[in-house]
């Protein structure tokens, strides 16, 4: 039982390997911001970067406003312009309610100059012209002509602005994470980095671009329509927004009833989709323990839940509308029953039919941007729930880098020292417990030792992936804490038991470690790992380019690369993680040849799992309990029949019998 | 799409009255702006109600004898208004409800069959496809298909209903209101046609350059320590960049396109309402007969929602062709038919030889060149341990796949426990068979959930005893919880040999007749794998043992060792024999002893 097996519950593994490419889930629920303030008003300044954009918007948005907010005044103006106001002909007075059969009537528009002649209630004629109207569908026109433009400007602005803010939030999120310490990509879930990187962005982009604007424009339309209301009639205003607090109640309380179904349709459908997810990942498993069946009646029970909520969800859902119409409808009526009634009854605050008509088209702008912002709500809410995860990692601590010394590899010689180092991942089981190591330059090092010893952590803190707890590592004497981590790495190689290869050809994959190489270099070093021959029998050979992870090739094929890289690298110090994986054998020789002569004049540190390595290794360390346990050669080490002996017969010889 | 439909049809009644209930509710939809130019017309502008049958009509039945004001009349028009609305309201409630329940019934009933079909696949089958396609098969495609059916129960009726019945009612208004729709919807539908022409070839596109950036973070993330120990932060970054730069200017090219649809349809609405207004102005000013106010105000709503179902029907033409796709790729799951179908036989004829190859070929679908296996013959004695060696990619994973029939030979056959395999259920086949795969996979749960994976009804003695034979009870006792340790998704809480040692507890928990290890000791160092082995050969001394591995440590005190090379088992023999007669298996043994020519 070691410590690192008690970790299992505390803590994703901490070993060397990257592994765990999760698959980014795609988050369906809507989440919720911690602090939506802090959230909003960083999102703020990335948007206020693009200034000058941001301004423009906004005086585009202000037009377009007024340009729609002057619609349905013109719209009743022209629909004035043909309907004639009544007098009598004798007194000039305005005649709301007309009698047609009275002789004395006559029509006469006040607006236009415009006369409808009826005696004894027939119509005995028209004259005039209706001047006015085709003035104010002029003016409709242009105004909407006005407004298509001011509207397609303002489409291609927010994108733009939306594209540009999404661009800077992803590059200071990937900047961050190539500056992020390893210890935080070991702790977390590299599926859920990557969620954040693309859903959460989406999530912003799209707030950005739809929702941002329709709230604006929302805003501003309910304050000018309120006021253009106000103007045309105090007395409609007041009865038009007697129905306002009722579609806010009645919405209200049924988006709360809506979101109970909705929550747990998605919470179903998470639970839905991480099983299919499971089981077909896990399908040889399943099939290997005749499974099958019981897989799929958990399904079904799922399915059938998801089924009947999704109906319940879907029909709350469709009653927001017919009500609110309803709601819609009801203020209709009221405002044409008043305007009907104050033109019927005349008196102070008289209306005309086209003011009526305006009241009306500004009363449905008036509801609408209340509906508008609560379908936008959620979607904002999820942006800036999203916002806050981004903004999570982008204030993680970036790694320590305080070293100021700078070196030439040159400077270098090699030799390492690990003086009383103390390490530990959590703080109550301790790693490393004044750990002891000094290698000269040039030398070969072993470390042995089970599965939890340390060994990897002692890579870990000479590369300073992680930082020593106490005491102190040197190289050439220097504490590498003084050396910048660029510097220190340059005079470090690394080869990892899983390769990590990157989508570009296979010339990038080994000229990563060195870009400024010459081809001839780069192919000296692929031949020096063994790797030429087979890359050469690829269809594009060196410009062959690999799969995401390098999936086209044999694991043995990567990891002869990773040695080319290496080689390419030409450190002072290399570090070794013997690979465990199955290779066939004659790759495997291919593979130790490679590793012999990249080792050749170098300080290098291996983590061994064959005997062959042991044996070739200037010095075997044990590592048993965070310290050394016995070091030596191999004759040396098994004739005093100790820790190593024991290890020996274990690990390496094969099963005593 | 069409053999999708067929899983609507148990539930055609609620589909098929979906449209209907929709029509009323479109109908009281359309009847709104009618009433609403009575109220106009009649009430406020006191005009003769006798000019419109239908008004005076209504009136009659509630005023029979005359003597009503205008003001009565907007208030009986507008109760029948609110009328009318609760009405259509309640349709289409009724409507989502059918439409929601037909929709979501077949969504239910098509996953079903669907997640039964994947799980009745074969390994090889399942591999064809791919698991991650099979899962966003059985997730987005799916779903997409019910947004889809539940859209066309309501909207497919909706929109052109929309479209006939606001045309009918304008042309009945004033026949002439008819030319600004004929100008109009052309002007419309070839914007949006061009619009989408250039800019759905692009979401391609965009889809390629997201990918891009989401690979380069995912090698940042997952390869970070080659990153930095190669100090290619700046490198990365510059990359980054790139393929960020690439995603915004395309993004940004098609909202640009698609910036276009709006202004037009703005300025197409509106104009049209211009026109409505200029016709019906110039009507009233010659005093043409009919027109009125109140008709004109009606023109403009029905223009408005002529042209909004005019950007309903392209919206859906959008999600046809998404939805199409989707059905394709639901449709190809449920049209695969399963190669590995089982027998009846539930029970063997209890023979001596547990598992016998006669004559085994395999080849994989679809490959030319030579077979993996050819004429592979062997039998295993009940109780004892083969081991099988090999390079890589020689077979060996085949060979024992067969045995549980993820795959089926294509030469030969294979019997177990006397009977060839293809006659027993693949339950009872299954049954008898402690597979531990190469590669462990767990599930979310806690630890003796997944123990109990191998047999749901082991009690909590014999998981601890299965436990121990895997020697995982010591690392499990550990924990704080021991048994009751959760497991993170597929372990990823576990180190590389805990999981190993869980899976192996799965197996043998079910106490099977044959216990396959494919390569599934890898992680273990020596001390713990010798303990496993012993701990089976004294507890489970009547299970068969069939294993795979590539350490000559691990193989080494099998009873027998079966050699795979080019294709076939060219020696079984105990070690020492082995060591004589097998030139590979001495190559093997040397180069991980060290004594060959490993290193020169």
């Amino acid at each position: 039982m070691s410590a690192q097996e008690k970790r299992v519950s505390a803590a994703p593994g901490f070993d060397m390997r990257p592994g765990g490419r999760g698959n980014p889930h795609s988050r369906m629920t809507m989440q919720k911001p911690q602090n939506m303030k802090k959230a909003i008003g960083r999102l703020l300044r990335y948007i206020g970067a693009s200034k000058y954009l941001l301004i423009l918007l906004i005086v585009l948005m202000l037009a377009i406003t007024a340009a729609e907010l002057a619609g349905p005044l013109l719209q009743g103006n022209a629909i004035d312009a043909i309907e004639p106001v009544y007098r009598n002909a004798e007194t000039g007075e305005i005649l709301y309610n007309y009698d047609k059969n009275d002789t004395r009537f006559e029509g006469i528009s006040t607006k236009t100059t415009f006369h409808v002649h009826f005696k004894g209630g027939d119509l005995i004629g028209r004259e005039g012209h209706t001047a006015g109207l085709n003035a104010y569908l002029a003016a409709m026109g242009i105004i909407f002509i006005l407004c298509s433009i001011l509207y397609y400007f303002q489409g291609l602005i927010a994108a733009k602005l939306s594209q540009r803010t999404v661009y800077m939030l992803r590059g200071d999120l990937f900047a961050k994470i190539s500056r992020l310490p390893i210890s935080y990509t070991d702790s977390h879930k590299h599926g859920d980095i990557m969620s954040r990187m693309t859903n959460d962005v989406e999530n912003v982009s799209n707030a950005i671009s739809q929702s941002i604007t329709s709230l604006c424009s929302a805003a501003l339309t309910l304050v000018g329509a309120f006021a253009m209301m106000l103007l045309l009639s105090p007395l409609m205003t007041l009865v038009a927004i007697v129905t306002v607090p009722l579609s806010i109640f009645v919405s209200g309380k049924l988006g709360k009833f809506m979101r109970r179904y909705f929550v747990r349709q998605q919470r179903l459908l998470g639970a839905m989709n991480g099983t299919v997810e499971e089981m077909v990942t896990s399908y040889e498993t399943v099939v290997a323990y005749g499974k099958e069946g019981d897989a799929v009646e958990h399904f079904s029970t799922i399915s059938n839940d998801l089924r009947g909520c999704a109906i319940s969800a879907r029909v709350w859902g469709s009653v927001m509308g017919p009500v609110m119409n309803f709601i819609g409808n009801l203020q209709y009526v009221l405002l044409a029953a008043t305007g009907g009634a104050m033109i019927l009854f005349g008196g102070p605050g008289s209306i005309s039919i086209g003011n009526i008509q305006s009241m009306l088209a500004y009363s449905k702008k008036f509801t609408r941007p209340i509906n508008q912002i609560a379908n936008q709500y959620s979607a904002i809410l999820t942006a800036l729930a999203g916002a806050e995860r981004i903004f999570a990692v982008i204030d993680e601590a970036d790694e320590i880098d305080e070293g100021k010394l700078e070196l030439a590899p040159a400077d270098i010689a090699g030799s390492i020292a690990f003086e009383k180092v103390f390490f530990h991942y959590i703080e109550s089981e301790p790693v490393l417990k004044g750990f002891d190591l000094t290698v000269k330059a040039g030398q070969k090092i072993a470390i042995v030792g089970a599965t939890g010893s340390g060994k990897t952590t002692i890579v870990n803190l000479l590369t300073r992936f992680y930082e020593v707890v106490e005491g102190r590592i040197t190289v050439d004497g220097i504490d590498i804490r003084d050396i910048p981590k660029a510097t220190l790495r340059h005079f470090i190689a690394i080869v990892l038991q899983d390769t990590v290869l990157f989508h570009d050809t296979i010339r990038a994959n080994i000229k990563y470690s060195r870009p400024d190489a010459t081809d001839e270099e780069m192919i000296a070093a692929a031949l020096h790992a063994r790797a030429d021959s087979f890359i050469r029998r690829l269809p594009d050979g060196y410009d062959t380019v690999l799969d995401e992870a390098g999936s086209n090739l044999s694991e043995g094929q990567r990891q002869l690369l990773a040695i080319a890289r290496a080689v390419l690298a030409d450190p002072k110090i290399l570090i070794l993680d013997e690979a465990t994986s199955s290779v066939d054998t004659r790759t495997e020789m291919k593979i130790q040849q490679a590793m012999v002569s990249l080792m050749k004049n170098r300080t290098s540190l291996i983590i061994a799992h064959r005997l062959s390595t042991i044996r070739d290794a200037d010095v075997i360390v044990v590592v048993k309990d965070g310290v050394i346990a016995e070091q030596g050669d191999h004759d040396t080490l098994l004739a005093a029949g100790g820790e190593y002996a024991k290890l020996y017969q274990n690990q390496f010889a094969g099963i005593a019998t | 799409m069409r053999k999708l439909f067929a899983y609507l049809k148990p539930y055609w009644r609620s589909a098929a009255l979906s449209p209907f209930l929709m029509i009323g509710e479109v109908l009281c939809d359309l009847c709104l702006p009618y009433l609403m130019s009575f109220i106009v017309n009649f009430g406020i502008l006191g005009e003769d109600i006798g000019a419109s049958p239908v008004a005076s009509f209504l009136i009659g039945i509630f005023y029979p004898r005359g003597g009503y004001t205008p003001l009565n009349i907007i208030i009986l028009f507008g109760i029948l208004m609110l009328v009318v609305t609760l009405i259509g309201g309640f349709f289409g409630t009724l409507c989502a409800y059918t439409a929601a329940r037909a929709s979501q019934s077949f969504g239910n009933d098509l996953r079903r069959s669907a997640y039964t079909r994947v799980m009745s696949l074969s390994i090889e089958q399942t591999d064809r496809f791919t698991t991650g396609s099979l899962v966003t098969r059985m997730t987005n495609d799916i779903a997409m298909i019910v947004e889809f059916v539940e859209m066309i129960l309501r909207m497919f009726v909706r929109a052109p209903m929309f479209f006939v019945g606001g045309t009918i009612f304008l042309l009945t208004l004033d026949v002439k209101f008819g030319v600004v729709l004929l100008i109009s919807l052309p002007v419309l539908l070839i914007t949006l046609f061009l619009v989408l022409a250039r800019a759905v070839p692009l979401f391609g596109t965009v889809q390629t350059r997201l990918d891009r950036v989401n690979c380069v973070v995912q090698e940042n993330v997952g390869g970070a320590r080659i990153v930095k120990a190669s100090v290619q932060e700046d490198y990365e970054n510059r990359r980054f960049a790139e393929a960020n730069g690439a995603l915004r200017s395309i993004n940004y090219h098609v909202l640009r396109l698609m910036a276009v649809m709006t202004p037009v349809l703005i300025l197409v609405q509106n104009l049209a309402v211009i026109a409505i207004i200029y016709i019906g102005g110039s009507n009233i000013a010659a005093g043409v007969g009919g027109m009125s106010t109140g008709n004109v105000m009606a023109a403009v709503t029905y223009t408005t929602q002529v042209i909004t179902s005019i950007m309903m029907v392209t919206m859906m033409f959008q999600s046809v062709s998404r939805a199409m796709a989707s059905a394709k790729r639901v449709r190809e799951v449920l049209d695969t038919e399963p190669t590995v179908v089982g027998g009846t036989e539930t029970a063997g004829t209890g023979a001596d030889i547990a598992v016998s190859f006669r004559g085994v070929g395999f080849r994989y679908p679809d490959t030319a060149g030579d077979p993996v296996l050819h004429n592979v013959t062997l039998d295993v004695r009940r109780g004892e341990t083969l081991a099988i060696v090999g390079a890589t990619g020689s077979g060996k994973s085949s060979l024992v796949q067969m045995i549980a029939r993820f795959y089926d030979p294509t030469e030969g056959e294979i019997l177990v426990d006397g009977r060839p395999v293809q006659e027993y259920s693949l339950q009872a086949l299954r049954h008898k068979i402690g597979f531990v795969l190469q590669k462990s996979e767990l599930f979310s749960g806690t630890v003796a959930d997944n123990v109990r994976w191998g047999r749901a009804n082991a009690s909590i003695a014999e998981v601890k005893e299965a436990a121990a034979v895997a020697q995982a009870a010591g690392f499990i006792e550990g924990f704080a919880d021991d048994y009751e340790a959760a497991v993170a998704e597929k372990g990823a809480s576990l180190s590389g040999g805990q999981k190993q040692r869980l899976s192996i507890a799965r197996a043998v928990v079910r106490n099977p007749e044959i216990l396959i290890l494919d390569d599934a000791t890898s992680a273990l160092d020596l001390s713990t794998e010798a303990a496993l082995q012993k701990a089976l050969r004294t507890r489970m001394k009547d299970t068969t043992v069939i294993v795979i591995a590539q350490r000559v440590a691990s193989v080494k005190n099998a009873d027998r060792i079966a050699v795979i090379e080019d294709g076939t088992i060219r020696h079984c023999a105990p070690h020492e024999e082995l060591l004589e007669i097998s030139e590979t298996y001495r190559d093997i043994y040397a180069s991980q002893m060290g004594k060959g020519g490993a290193v020169q």
